[in-house]
């Protein structure tokens, strides 16, 4: 659309966004009481960073956190319809940008509290059952693929934040701070337990990320073996050993949504 | 239990987290709109789009024993940008889980270029805004195939291209587009008081047959102007406001919208509870 009306609106929003004063020569008297506006914006999505982020508040203290806060919200305006999702980018912001990005315990603490929020509200899906791998034919193996939950989600840490979170989370008083993981960065995965809709999390080993996230490319069991045989150096049938225990384990924690295999039919 | 049915009566309360386990821990509503307590729950629309887990299972299992209304707050009805068509399909997906009796959002706008400002900001109450409104509402019925409820927002400005009252604008957009109202007296209060107009003139100059659900909330009165800020209880100047709505409007849904200094949920009931007092008595006893 065209005319006065997008020209009103692209001053308003310069305004809220850049302190641009044009606006003001199209309100009656020149918009007294326009600062409520100017005020809102930002105090709502402080907000909304503050309630999604209770530990790296905990962690940072008010000014440092408010401070992170208005600088990723004037380079990342919400392109958002939920303020649900305003926090999406703010853990990559923080570790690419100064003084945070020399914390990195801050972007730590950022992935961890978000990768949490995403196993938290997901949208729902059924778990595949662990009976369904016993009824696979053998030729079919190979030729597995996974579909996963929309719950699960992984995460790079380089200091252990849990147990600070946590008790965040409880309202207690973190005893310590995070530390550094000896011989990080690791992976972490979070997800939300298929019966009590609790939100689980746990570091996992090189080999298990490694495959999760082939898995998660929609790579074939086959493709994941080789690849686990190439990187820890063991013969095919380890391999498959290895790669069938966590696929038995991700399916025992409701990880897995769906199996396939291309030109086949599953039992 | 028989699911409620997707119609709404009576007195109701916006359906936040804190309250979940006392709504479902509460008797259930006799129906019809003669409960003590609470007779329905609106929720905000995009707390509940694309969500599952607790959030909701909870949302599910207040619907098994309440009717509903989805009021949501990123439409942009006025907009520059295109509508979000995967937005309208994610509200149509939502209300066909909960069957809402309205479907709500407000008159305003929230962004340009594809940016979300996350506030209900003003609009030049003009022609061309109507016109520009009015086939926005046309399309998004079309998606949703119902019609949708628009509330007034409170506003702390306005514009020197005004050439209509937001009451005659209001009603002139029920024609055009064939939509429903959602009348929020508090707002009506808080922009009567900020603009100095007549907040009688406002409820006597809507169809009151298009007004579908009214709003009540708390404000903050700063002196020279007032605040919407849904963190009090509603103002006394308001209820007598609500009083004369009745009067004007007959039964009509109504709730309490708390959104900040959230209280127990006990002390929303009794605030609740103010409400049916007034309708009852402005309308001499007939039910919302």
């Amino acid at each position: 659309m065209t005319g006065a009306l997008t020209t009103v609106q692209e001053l308003f929003q310069s305004r809220l966004l850049a302190g641009d004063e044009t606006i003001r020569v199209h309100l009656t008297a020149g918009g007294p009481h326009l600062d409520v506006y100017d005020h809102a914006y930002l105090a709502r999505l402080r907000e909304v960073m503050g309630e999604d982020f209770p530990a790296l508040h905990t962690l940072l203290g008010d000014e440092e956190f408010d401070a992170a806060v208005t600088g990723y919200l004037a380079q990342h305006p919400s392109s958002e319809r939920s303020v649900r999702w305003l926090g999406r980018a703010f853990a990559d912001w923080l570790r690419g940008t100064s003084p945070w990005a020399d914390l990195p315990v801050a972007g730590d603490m950022a992935a961890f509290e978000w990768g949490l929020g995403l196993a938290f509200d997901a949208p729902d899906a059924d778990a595949i059952i662990p009976d369904v791998l016993a009824a696979t034919s053998p030729e079919a193996w190979p030729l597995l693929v996974f579909d996963f939950h929309p719950a699960l989600n992984t995460f790079v840490l380089t200091h252990d934040v849990a147990d600070f979170q946590q008790a965040v989370t409880r309202e207690d008083d973190p005893d310590r701070a995070p530390e550094a993981i000896l011989n990080g960065p690791e992976t972490w995965a979070a997800w939300r337990d298929a019966d009590s809709l609790r939100v689980q999390f746990r570091p996992l080993s090189e080999d298990e990320a490694s495959g999760l996230r082939l898995a998660r490319e929609a790579k074939t069991f086959e493709e994941i073996c080789e690849a686990l045989a190439g990187r820890d150096g063991l013969d095919q049938g380890d391999a498959a050993m290895r790669a069938a225990g966590m696929l038995q384990g991700w399916i025992l924690a409701g990880w897995v949504a769906g199996i396939s295999a291309e030109g086949m039919t599953l039992a | 239990m028989t699911r409620p049915g997707d119609q709404i009566s009576g007195f109701g309360l916006g359906l936040r987290p804190q309250h979940f386990s006392d709504v479902l821990a509460a008797p259930p509503p006799a129906g019809g709109g003669d409960g003590a307590g609470v007779d329905w729950f609106e929720v905000i629309s995009e707390n509940f789009m694309a969500v599952g887990g607790r959030p909701m299972a909870n949302l599910m299992a207040v619907r098994e024993r309440y009717p509903m209304a989805m009021h949501g707050v990123s439409l942009s009805i006025g907009g520059p940008d295109p509508l979000d068509r995967d937005y309208l399909l994610s509200l149509k997906d939502l209300a066909d889980r909960i069957e809402p009796a309205v479907i709500s959002d407000h008159l305003c706008w929230t962004g340009a270029h594809g940016i979300n400002l996350h506030d209900l900001l003003p609009l030049p109450l003009t022609e061309e805004t109507l016109d520009h409104v009015a086939a926005r509402v046309r399309e998004v019925q079309d998606v949703l195939g119902r019609r949708i409820a628009l509330e007034n927002a409170s506003t702390y400005v306005t514009f020197t291209a005004d050439s209509l009252t937001e009451w005659d604008f209001l009603t002139e957009l029920t024609r055009r587009a064939d939509c429903d109202l959602l009348l929020d007296v508090n707002n009506i209060y808080v922009s009567a008081f900020n603009h100095g107009f007549d907040a009688e003139a406002y409820l006597a100059g809507v169809p009151a047959e298009r007004v579908k659900q009214v709003h009540l909330a708390g404000h903050e009165n700063n002196g020279d102007h007032i605040v919407d800020t849904h963190n009090a209880p509603v103002a006394d100047a308001v209820w007598e406001l609500y009083r004369k709505a009745v009067r004007h409007l007959g039964p009509v849904p109504t709730m309490i919208e708390r959104d900040a200094d959230i209280p127990p949920f006990a002390e929303l009931v009794d605030e609740l509870a103010m409400a049916r007092r007034l309708a009852a008595e402005a309308t001499g006893g007939a039910a919302a």
